[in-house]
This record gives C-alpha cells, structure tokens and sequence, in this order.
C-alpha cells in the first residue's frame, strides 16, 4: 500500500480534504528507450535530402515570423487561437431556491464569494476567469494540476463559510473540469471541452469535483487524492461518452469506498465459493469417491473470507466524503516544485549576497535595426537612470531563492554558471523575491533598458564593431572553437563598454515587455510594453546554442511567458 | 583474460549506457502520426495563414509536462540541418515552439517556397525516439 494511502487512513473519519502533491522523483526515461543507433539511422534517412533547391537565404529566413497562437496578437481580424486549456465549470447547486429564499441576502453573499473567494483562487492558481453568471463561473488554466486543486480550494473553503449557517442557507458548488482543444476569446471560452466541463459540473453532487478522463490521466500522480471513477458516462450533446471521475477528499476516503465494494464483492464472492464447494462436497461424499477438489475449494475460499473481516471494523461509514467544519490548508500551491525541505526552514539568510548591478545615466538612443523585421522601425528611446546586473543571474543567486522556498526549482550545475531553464513567470518570481528580502525595487528589465544596456554606447552591429571577433560572445559561431555547451561561469566573455558582461550569446534572458511582432507603437519612455497577461514575453540576447545573428543587441525573440527551455535565463534591473 | 574483461564489460554496460547514450527522449508509441491539417503539400498561400497541427495516437500537453504518450509541438521553417536526436530542438527564429499545447499558429513567411515539417517534443523538449515529425512539406507564399 502506497505511503499516502496509509496516511489517509490514520486520519480515519476526520473528515477532510486531505489531497496534497505527490513528486515524482526522476525520470522513467533512462532504460526505457530504443536504442539510440536505430532511431538515429532513421532520423537521417528523412534528414537533409529533401532541401529544395532555392537556397532561402538566412536573411530571408531571419524574416520569418510568427503571430498568433501564443506567440503574438498581430492578425486581430482573423479568429481567435486555438489551445488545450484545462475549463472549470462551476455552479451553485439549487440557486433559485436561495434566491427565493433570500433573494437580496443570496445575491450579496454570492457576489462576496466571488469577490473574496473564486476570484482570487483562480488567480492564485494561474487561471483565467473568463466569465460569472448569476450563479456560475468559467475559468480557464494552463496547468490540469492548478485547475483541479483550484476547485479542491473553493470546495475547502466552501465548507468554512457555510459552517456559520443553518443547512437550508448554505452555497454550494458544483465544479467539473475537463481538459479540452479550445477557442479563447478575451470575453468567452468555447468548444466541446466548455460544454463537457459544464456538464460534468451538472453531474457532480453539491460540494463536489468531478473531473474527465483526461485531466485525471494528467494529474493522477500529481495530486495524492482519491479519485473514484464513475465509468464512461453519456452526456447531453456529446457523441462520445465521457469518463468521469469524483475527486474524493483524501486518500483514505477512496480507500474506504474501494474496502466497502471489495468487501460486498469478496463476502458474496466467498459465499458462492463455499456454496458451490459444499455442494460438491456433498456430492463427493455422497459418492464416496474423489474429495480431492472439494477440499482444495475450500482451502482457497478461507484467506478470501478473512480478508474482508479483518479490516471492516476498523472502517468508519464511507459517505460523509466532505468536511463539515475543519478545514486545514491545501500544501501551498504558489511554488510549483519546491522540495521537500523541513517546514521550519528559515525563509531567507538575514545577509543576503545581492547581485552585482551598474547604474547607467540613461540618455536618448536609437532603438531597433533594419536587420531583421521584428527589429522595424528604428525609433527613439529616453530612458531615465537605471541600474542593470552585470552578469546574467547565477545558479547561486537562484538557488538562494530556491532554499528560500520562493523560487520554484533548486537548480543543478555550477554555482557561478547562468541559471537556464527558467520561464519569463519564474524570472519574475525571483525579481520579485529579491526586490522583497532587499526591500529595494529590483525588478526584470524593460526591453528598451536591455538593449541600451547591450549597445554600450555604440551604435554598430555588435557593440564591438561590424564584424564578428572571437572572445567577445558566447555563440554558436562566435568563438574560434564550435561552442557545445553552456560556459561554465557567467561573464566569460569581454564586458562591453558599459562594464556588462554576456549582453549578447551565452543566455538568452527575459525582459519585462509582452511580445510584439515589431516596434509599430511601442512606447518611447522605455517602459515595458505590457498588456496584462500577455501569452508570449520577449527574449534578448541569443544563446550559447544560436548563431552570431542572435549575439546583435537589437536581436529580438519571443517565448511562450510560462514555459522552460534550457537555454533561457535572465538579469535583473533595478530603479535607483 | 581478455575475454573476461570483454565479459565484465558486457555486464557493466547496461549500467552505464542508459545514462550516457540513451538518455535523452522518450519512446513513442509505433503508430503516432504527426502531420499537418493545413496547409497541404503544395499549397499556393496567399499572405498570412493559420498552419493547423495534426497528431494521432498521441496527446498533447504542456512543456514541462512529463506524461507518458504526449507532446507538443515544434514547427520547423526551412530548416535542411537533421535535428540532433541527442539536443533539445533548438530554439530560435526558424524552430517555432508550441509549449503551451498549441495546436496551431498564424504563420507570416516572406513570398517565395518555404518548406514546413512538425515535431513532436518532450517534456524536455527533447525529440521522441525515434523521433516522430510530420512530412516535410513545401507551400508558396504569393
């Protein structure tokens, strides 16, 4: 039996919701995989022999682009993008019996709920509310895991705020959640995946989760809870059936439902056996002649008797699967993967070692280059004085924010070598943690800070001239020997005449501003250019994986906002 | 003596090879299939198009998400270089990624051929093995 399970039932009738998160250690992909000399003979065989005979030159190729989906807003009058979004649906269960009740009171308090409790959940999971009905809510969230235990958080909470009140009064929610290829529109959701969320929401019990098939494959070794399925089931509208699953409120609890069937299931099953090996006794005996079966029936029938016994007594009632009056705190759900660390840990070193950082005046430069169209128009920035990390942020400096459980990952590698692998929100998390145990304005930099901290001055292709010269970036094909991997300290290279180091090659690194496919209306104060939750951020300075066109300061990429990639780190800036 | 050492080299290889040259990527099912719903092979496209991502047998999720039979999507845009099996798919401005589960982008292309293929990344995004990418297909943009 799994160590969570045990857990569960220690906690034995204490009704609670009891899920947490369950990590899994390692990957199962060592020793799984087929050969690699099979899979790289078939990957040449479809390799480069296709090329097509127009040689697209790398200026051209450097002219692609890409807008929508994800990446940029850049085509408003074609249709909306597509996504795989995990949908909640919630409801409250028998509303117009409240509103009939209490028509003004039920109004107030379920506008108060909403405000104070739904609201702020989803956001605290990363979700997107995306619309409210009188008694309803939509939302949508990139992560499964943040969706459902989002609905384990209402539900929780639920519980606490109906304590106070007499049974007929209380607000209940029904939540269903499916995973689902949706159109996202700023107002409203759509696809099957919203009306399968909704009508899995229909299916559940007041208080209850019910989740599809789909988010339970994407979360079952997520999230520790009981999940009861309830079978393929058929839903108004939709051709294929469903699987349903009932979020249980803690291990236990599913272990419970699992101990009454089997028991029911074993105890008809043990008396059918003895049945049926009695039967054959009395036959054997009758006939004096071969009892050899009869007693081998019966010696299997016995273990299977006791089992069930054994372990009834000691099973409280199996209904009652939702609190009624405590409520402990779900595990954290901010920081997503942070290890098992004692819970006393202290939460930040008193002395911190800050980042090295170098103040620049500010001043008015001419931003963007015709190199590329993403880098159009050139246009003019003034920027006010600021201060801008001299190397890229270090596993170190990431690490500290790490133990001190505001960072989502301890990262491996050397301790002075960049941080990489961090998304554009796990940037903003260490910014913001900085800026918290400093009590000083630290911060991501703007796109415009970026690139007038990288041209130092200059206005050339590279800020040391028009041609490429080994030593002073970390590229592909920028150095004399073919770069394979990432340096192993940060500020390996030349400092470029303002003192900074890797502004160009070695990581690519996030800036505060959302991606936009060019400079056409993009602010002239250097602030970050910024819509709300914008889907893709913009990434500055090319990696130790690209070529020298990456290096050029005015070079300019753009990333899905909460994704990682290996070669994606950042620095930080700070407003004296 | 030389056999037996050949034999303890044997015997310890299963240990250390997982690591060093099959660490990377995750099989795939036989019969996944990843193509493109739009555009076909050929196509004659004016301006921008929505280019719509195709794949059977398998699922597709998040970066990062590390599940047994999914995804998601890289769209490679003239790109002639094989990708490198043992190298995450690299990023920039001809290697598109879909991290977030997209299942189709707008694309922009300068007028002329353009070839177009798919592949299926990891969590890691590392491609699968073998690697499962879609046929490499040629539109013109007018």
């Amino acid at each position: 039996m799994p160590a969570h399970a045990t857990a569960g039932i220690l906690h034995g009738g204490a009704k609670v919701w009891h899920c947490r998160r369950s990590r899994i250690a390692g990957e199962e992909r060592i020793g799984q995989n087929a050969p690699a000399s099979r899979s790289f003979g078939d990957w040449q065989a479809f390799g480069p022999k296709r090329v097509h005979s127009e040689s697209i030159g790398s200026a051209m190729r450097s002219d692609i682009r890409d807008i929508g989906s994800g990446k940029n807003a850049g085509a408003p009058d074609s249709a909306a993008p597509r996504r795989l979004a995990a949908i909640i649906a919630g409801d409250i269960a028998g509303y117009s019996r409240l509103m009939q009740l209490d028509e003004e009171g039920t109004h107030t308090r379920v506008k108060r709920i909403t405000r104070e409790l739904v609201e702020p959940t989803i956001r605290e999971h990363h979700g997107r509310l995306v619309k409210t009905t009188g008694d309803g809510f939509i939302a949508i969230f990139d992560s499964p895991v943040e969706a459902v235990r989002c609905g384990i958080v209402i539900q929780q909470n639920m519980i606490g705020r109906n304590a106070a009140q007499a049974k007929p009064h209380w607000i209940e929610y029904r939540i269903g959640i499916n995973l689902g290829d949706v159109i996202v529109d700023t107002e409203d959701v759509f696809g099957d995946g919203v009306n399968i969320a909704s009508r899995l929401e229909g299916l559940a019990n007041p208080g209850e989760v019910y989740i599809s098939g789909g988010i339970y494959e994407q979360i079952k070794h997520k999230i520790v809870c009981g999940y009861e399925s309830l079978g393929d089931r058929k839903v108004k509208n939709i051709t294929d059936p469903v699987r349903v699953y009932r979020v249980l409120p803690d291990p236990g609890a599913f272990n419970r439902t699992r101990a009454r069937r089997q028991s029911v299931l074993i105890v008809s099953m043990s008396l059918l056996l003895l049945a049926g090996a009695g039967g054959a006794l009395w036959f054997f005996i009758s006939r004096t002649r071969g009892q050899l079966p009869a007693r081998t029936a019966a010696v299997e029938t016995a273990p299977a008797v006791k089992g069930p016994t054994e372990s009834l007594p000691a099973q409280p009632p199996p209904q009652a699967t939702f609190p009624q009056a405590t409520f402990p705190a779900l595990p954290q759900p901010a920081p997503a993967a942070i290890p098992d660390a004692p819970a006393a840990a202290p939460p930040a070193p008193a002395k911190l070692a800050e980042p090295d950082m170098i103040t620049l005046p500010g001043g008015t430069f001419a931003m963007g280059s015709n190199d590329d169209s993403t880098e159009k128009p050139i246009h003019q920035v003034t920027l006010k004085r600021f201060a801008i990390g001299k190397y890229p942020v270090s596993v170190r400096e990431w690490n500290a924010c790490a133990a001190a459980r505001a960072c989502a990952f301890t990262a491996t590698g050397k301790d002075e070598a960049p941080i990489t692998n961090v998304s554009w929100s796990d940037a903003r998390q260490f910014a913001a943690w900085l800026a918290d145990t400093t009590g000083k304005p630290y911060r991501l930099p703007t796109e415009a800070e970026w690139e007038f901290a990288a041209r130092g001055g200059t206005r050339t292709k590279y800020w040391w001239g028009e041609q490429l010269q080994p030593g002073h970036a970390g590229c592909k094909d920028c150095t004399d020997v073919a770069m394979t991997e990432l340096p192993d300290k940060v500020g390996s290279f030349k400092a470029n005449p303002f003192g900074l180091y890797d502004m160009g090659g070695t990581v690519d690194q996030w800036v505060e501003d959302c991606w936009h496919k060019n400079y056409q209306g993009a602010p002239s104060d250097g602030s970050a250019w910024t819509e709300g939750a914008c889907p893709s951020h913009v990434l500055r300075s090319g990696s130790w994986r690209n070529d020298a066109r990456y290096v050029r300061p005015s070079n300019r990429d753009s990333y899905d906002t909460d994704v990682r990639y290996p070669t994606h780190g950042f620095r930080i800036a700070l407003t004296p | 003596m030389i056999n037996r050492r050949l034999l303890l080299l044997l015997a310890a290889a299963p240990i250390v090879l997982p690591r060093a040259a099959f660490a990377k990527g995750k099989p795939a099912p036989k019969d996944a299939l990843l193509y493109f719903v739009w555009p076909q092979d050929g196509a004659v496209i004016k301006g921008a198009f929505w280019c719509r991502f195709g794949l059977r047998n398998m699922g597709v999720t998040h970066a990062g998400d590390n599940f047994q039979n999914s995804g998601h999507h890289h769209l490679l845009i003239d790109v002639n270089e094989p990708l490198n099996p043992e190298e995450p798919i690299p990023q920039d401005k001809s290697h598109l990624h879909f991290g977030a589960g997209q299942t189709e982008a707008r694309i922009e292309l300068p007028p002329g051929k353009h070839t177009l293929q798919l592949v299926l990344g990891d969590a890691d995004h590392f491609p699968f093995v073998p690697p499962l990418v879609s046929k490499k297909i040629t539109v013109r943009i007018k």
